[in-house]
């Protein structure tokens, strides 16, 4: 514990489970066969560009966004074209995907050449060009197109923050990713830093990874332009809003972004990627994933090329040693449970974990509120989640409303610390999401 | 260890629920367990102050108030929910207030008016808006002479005790004599340990502190009411001191009488207090104001009860006041932009 951390109010310390910082990062073999989503990012899903029997190389473009956003997809692997299908996602929509029968021998596309110029002659509009074509998005999670924040920064942040907070429990990948391959991250820093203009990078860790920060700071040496700025290990930490309060002590405004503030927040991975797009030519085709929970076999860091299943994930690290219960796509607060083994996993990937019944809690469905006040304590937003849910449980969803609903996060603080185990967030969900409909399916006939 | 290629079927057995997949290790019967606990010290010292009769008087309380909210919940079909430590706790607190020398009824009816009017028919735990036993503690006012009569500590009462046994041991509490602008007749000492008259469980102000630290450390309240509430009434009692012996007169205030019980176990009661740090300020402040008030100008020598429950009444509203300011928004953002 570093005793001048940086951090924010609220928030909560939790159990970490970080029991695979230790182990190196395992590149996995890539299965026989590999299921790319056509849908990465954000907004519309990208259209296959490629057909049925094709042969791929790896690193290939095989979906292109549909309309002019977005960036497009590669293959993973060298092989033919099996099937162009879809699967049902949690949400219930179909996700269209691109089945390649990986032939093993990893051909890499001929158009994966290095960046012919140095980064002192390159231009913005260059790097953002590299970055989109390289597929590449934001990695910790939100998949947000990194070309697209990079365009969005220009001209407004004079900060540039790397996210290496990583507080979720369980979640090893960043860290391995700083120990492993920390130049990947500075360089890739520098290069994000070039695009945008801004001269000032903080690189933004928790105070769990000293080891890391060690090996940051020996790469970074005299280098003026990119410092580290050590945080609180607290939850939420790693929340841009959090984040960016930590460092800069200023509030982002309600229902804006960090470069309102003159920020901008990369994710660790995300560096590292457009590195190896800007070095390598290197496209986004893999994903360090952290593979845990209690009832997987041996817990690892895996890289995985970028449409194995989850059960390829988890056969690599030796199956499973107890019944299943829950399978976590994510960090156990944030990710989202799923019932389908055989879906792919895509470049928002972080972590994959797998609890038997010992590390699940029973759905209370006597819950009740006491009003105890630890989810008004520990809410970083500083919202009122005991009254949000009440609100939202009787339908006052313009109450919801007035007590800044739409601020919340969702990130699980309230949910995680009730006694009384009321489902918080979840309450939270219904009313954000019926606020937002009403806002978008009627006219607002009092402010004519 | 299972063969994961051959999961294909147990993948429909994957539990979907929504984030987060983690919770804290405590609970609803944790925390009332955690009072409890705190309050076993001070409960002792009442039983070995005033006798066996004591004993039985909260044991009436709680096996009542565990017995009522059993009853109503299956009688209005709801799901029993005596697990949960709520009722006890309840029995108990009540219990602890009231003079060992109360006829039997009284703390079965006390719990009765607690569990089932103040507590269930207003919604069960978390609904309430009075403290149910402090509601139930006024209630039995209605027999005003057995609450406000207090016998000798270590003159203890059997079971059975008979009225005029009661009578001959009867006496007046500190407080009593504070009213009458005299400083109690007790040592310093005595008085914080709790070798005076008074009810079962306020007398002890040491333990009783002991137990309140026992749950700021467990986490289970914070010093906001306590803080404000206890230094509200030393703070009035030293502007207006109504004895020439002012560190003694304040001394008094804080530790003759339940005080201590109020502040640290019933004004933190989380259903009937605010729920913002502010809040819970504020609301000790008034308890505090209101029991100097009542103390200075009312008919009774005792204002803990009274000031506790007329705040408990505020408490929405102090909620609404001290509504946080959200991150990033502006002061004025909580209006409508």
């Amino acid at each position: 514990m570093i005793f001048l951390a940086l951090t924010f109010k609220g928030g909560t310390h939790l159990k970490q489970y970080k029991n695979t910082k230790k182990f190196p990062i395992e590149k996995m073999t890539p299965p026989s066969e590999i299921s790319i989503s056509m849908s990465q990012h954000i907004g519309a899903p990208c259209v296959p560009t490629v057909n049925v029997g094709d042969y791929v190389f790896q690193g290939q473009i095989i979906g292109e966004p549909a309309e002019n956003s977005g960036c497009p997809i590669h293959a993973s692997v060298s092989g033919k074209i099996k099937a162009i299908t879809s699967y049902k996602d949690m949400q219930g929509r179909h996700i269209q995907t691109v089945v390649i029968e990986n032939d093993g021998k990893y051909e890499l596309s001929p158009n994966i050449i290095p960046t012919a110029k140095k980064l002192t002659e390159v231009t913005s509009e260059e790097i953002i060009e590299i970055v989109r074509r390289a597929g590449i998005l934001g990695m910790g999670g939100a998949a947000f197109p990194t070309y697209a924040k990079i365009q969005s920064a220009i001209g407004k942040a004079e900060k540039l923050i790397v996210n290496c907070a990583e507080c979720e429990p369980f979640i090893t990948a960043d860290h391995r990713l700083m120990l492993e391959r920390p130049l990947e991250i500075i360089n890739g820093t520098k290069i994000l830093l070039k695009a945008i203009g801004s001269r000032k990078a903080y690189i933004a860790i928790e105070d769990n990874k000293m080891d890391a920060v060690e090996k940051l700071e020996e790469k970074i040496g005299k280098s003026q332009m990119i410092k580290m700025k050590i945080l609180r290990s607290k939850y939420p930490q790693g929340d841009e809003r959090q984040l960016v309060y930590a460092i800069t002590k200023k509030e982002i405004p309600s229902g804006k972004l960090p470069t309102d503030v003159g920020c901008v927040v990369f994710n660790a991975e995300t560096c590292a990627a457009v590195f190896r797009a800007f070095v390598y030519g290197m496209p986004s085709i893999e994903k360090i994933v952290t593979v845990s929970g209690d009832a997987v076999t041996t817990p690892k860091n895996v890289l995985a090329p970028i449409g194995a299943s989850y059960r390829d994930l988890i056969s690599f690290c030796d199956g499973l040693k107890k019944d299943p219960r829950k399978l976590i796509c994510g960090g156990p607060m944030m990710g989202t449970a799923q019932s389908d083994l055989d879906a792919p996993i895509t470049k928002g990937t972080s972590a994959l974990l797998v609890f038997s019944d010992e590390m699940c809690h029973e759905e209370d469905e006597n819950y009740t509120c006491i009003r105890c006040g630890r989810c008004v304590n520990t809410c970083p937003m500083r919202l009122m989640p005991n009254y949000l849910a009440q609100f939202s449980r009787n339908g006052r969803y313009e109450d919801c409303e007035k007590y800044d609903v739409m601020s919340c996060v969702e990130c699980g603080t309230c949910s995680y610390s009730c006694p009384g185990h009321v489902p918080i967030v979840q309450h939270i969900r219904s009313a954000k999401e019926a606020l937002r409909k009403k806002a978008t399916s009627l006219p607002d006939l009092d402010k004519k | 260890m299972n063969d994961v290629k051959n999961m294909a079927d147990e993948s429909m057995l994957f539990t979907v629920s929504p984030s987060p997949h983690l919770r804290h290790g405590d609970t609803t019967r944790s925390i009332m367990t955690d009072v409890i606990i705190a309050l076993i010290p001070a409960f002792i010292w009442g039983v070995i102050c005033f006798g066996l009769r004591a004993l039985a008087v909260v044991a009436l309380s709680v096996g009542s108030a565990i017995f009522f909210e059993y009853g109503i919940q299956k009688i209005l079909k709801k799901n029993i929910t005596i697990r949960d430590g709520s009722a006890s706790l309840t029995g108990l607190l009540l219990g602890l207030s009231l003079p060992t020398s109360v006829p039997y009824f009284m703390p079965v009816v006390g719990s009765f008016f607690a569990i089932v009017i103040v507590k269930q028919l207003f919604g069960g735990i978390g609904k309430n808006f009075m403290n149910p036993a402090l509601a139930a503690r006024v209630f039995l006012f209605a027999w005003p002479g057995e609450m406000i009569r207090f016998t000798e500590p270590f003159k203890r009462l059997g079971f059975f005790a008979s009225n005029k046994a009661i009578d001959a041991i009867s006496t007046a509490t500190p407080l009593g004599s504070l009213k009458e602008g005299v400083l109690p007749d007790i040592a310093w000492g005595d008085l914080i340990i709790g070798r005076s008259g008074g009810s079962i469980g306020e007398v002890s102000s040491v333990l009783l502190i002991v137990g309140g630290l026992y749950l700021l450390v467990r986490k289970v309240i914070s010093w906001h009411i306590p803080v404000s509430f206890i230094g509200t009434v030393a703070l009035l009692a030293a502007i207006f001191p109504q004895n020439e012996d002012t560190v003694a007169f304040i001394f008094s205030q804080l530790f003759a009488g339940g005080l201590i019980l109020g502040a640290f176990f019933m004004a933190t009661d989380y259903v009937t207090s605010p729920i913002t740090n502010k809040g819970k300020l504020i609301f000790g402040a008034g308890c505090g104001m209101i029991v100097i008030f009542i103390r200075y100008f009312g008919g009774y020598p005792e204002g803990v009860s009274f000031a506790i429950l007329i705040m408990n009444s505020l408490v929405y509203y102090i909620d609404k006041i001290t509504k946080p300011r959200a991150f990033g928004k502006s002061r004025r953002g909580a209006k409508h932009g």
